[in-house]
């Protein structure tokens, strides 16, 4: 379980430096992009290591992060739809 | 709660917030998206740190063996191993009762003798709070009861379904939980005891009891079936 556990952080985390990295060395300067990214890293490693035991904290911490992507998402649809 | 990963978490926090506020004020863009991206790491590993760790569930295992022991040996000693399994709501008491005699009436808690047969009655405490809704079937209201208790407030399975079907109620449970399996064989098995509670509260009804038992690799189906005659509390 902790081992698990322990493995979903370390993949995320590093998911989220080598994209991270990744947009800066581009110069990319759009915030939301590495915001979008760093949650998708963190649902592609939850998705993939799905921790055993988990609580009502990381089910709120889900949806809320699902929330501010979909925002994200929503948003540059908007900017695409109304250019 | 794992203080390492609070702390780490914290700090990670605090720091990135610091960087958000020096990118603003240098106009970096580049740098305030990194700073919040690794302050989402940081708010992460806090609410990861409150996840139940290892060491505590191996104590708190190790505890239900030694009550889950005891309990079978005094059921063994009152030759009620092959017993009838039910939850009897009492005035404010919940009783998960095992008896020969299906729904006693007179229990109270601990060994006592009812209808000149022995029984052992354990006062569980109410886990969930319900709220009725009067649209709802009898079967939707026991799956949102399972949902919340077994699914949303212990983890301990993947989805829960309720069939109802000539008085009596289908519980299918999967995607049980690797620690919780070991108890399916035992008498005191988690899964029994939450849903014939559940039931009980949701269903508001005076006794509740379990009609058969199927254990399969990873689900449990569960048949339980509720006596609504007496009292209603």
């Amino acid at each position: 379980m902790q081992k698990r556990l322990n493995l979903l952080i370390t993949t995320y985390t590093l998911l989220t430096v080598i994209s991270a990295i990744s947009l800066y060395v581009l110069g990319e300067k759009r915030v939301d992009v590495y915001v979008s990214l760093n949650i998708l890293a963190y649902y592609v490693s939850y998705a993939t290591l799905r921790p055993t035991i988990i609580n009502r904290a990381v089910r709120f911490l889900n949806i809320a992060l699902f929330i501010v992507f979909t925002i994200i998402v929503s948003f540059r649809i908007y900017e695409v739809l109304t250019s | 709660m794992n203080m390492r990963l609070l702390v780490l978490g914290l700090n990670i926090l605090v720091v990135s917030i610091l960087l958000v506020v020096y990118g603003i004020l240098i106009g970096d863009n580049g740098l305030v998206g990194i700073a919040l991206s690794t302050s989402i790491i940081g708010g992460v590993l806090v609410v990861y740190s409150t996840t139940p760790q290892d060491p505590s569930i191996t104590a708190l295992m190790s505890y239900s063996e030694i009550l889950t022991n005891a309990i079978i040996s005094t059921l063994e000693d009152l030759d009620l191993l092959e017993s009838q399994i039910c939850v009897i709501k009492r005035g404010n008491h919940v009783l998960l009762v095992y008896s020969k005699n299906p729904c006693p009436i007179e229990v109270d808690p601990g060994v006592g003798f009812t209808s000149g047969s022995p029984y052992l009655a354990i006062p569980l405490k109410t886990l969930i709070e319900f709220s009725e809704s009067s649209s709802e079937t009898t079967s939707t209201l026991l799956e949102r009861a399972l949902t919340t208790l077994l699914i949303e407030e212990y983890s301990a399975c993947r989805s829960v379904r309720v069939e109802e079907e000539g008085g009596f109620y289908r519980v299918y449970i999967s995607g049980l939980v690797e620690v919780l399996k070991q108890y399916l064989e035992k008498p005191i098995d988690p899964y029994t005891l939450l849903t014939l509670m559940a039931a009980s509260i949701a269903l508001t009804t005076r006794c509740v009891r379990l009609i058969d038992k199927r254990i399969m690799p990873d689900s449990i189906l569960l048949i339980i079936g509720v006596e609504r005659s007496a009292e209603k509390t």
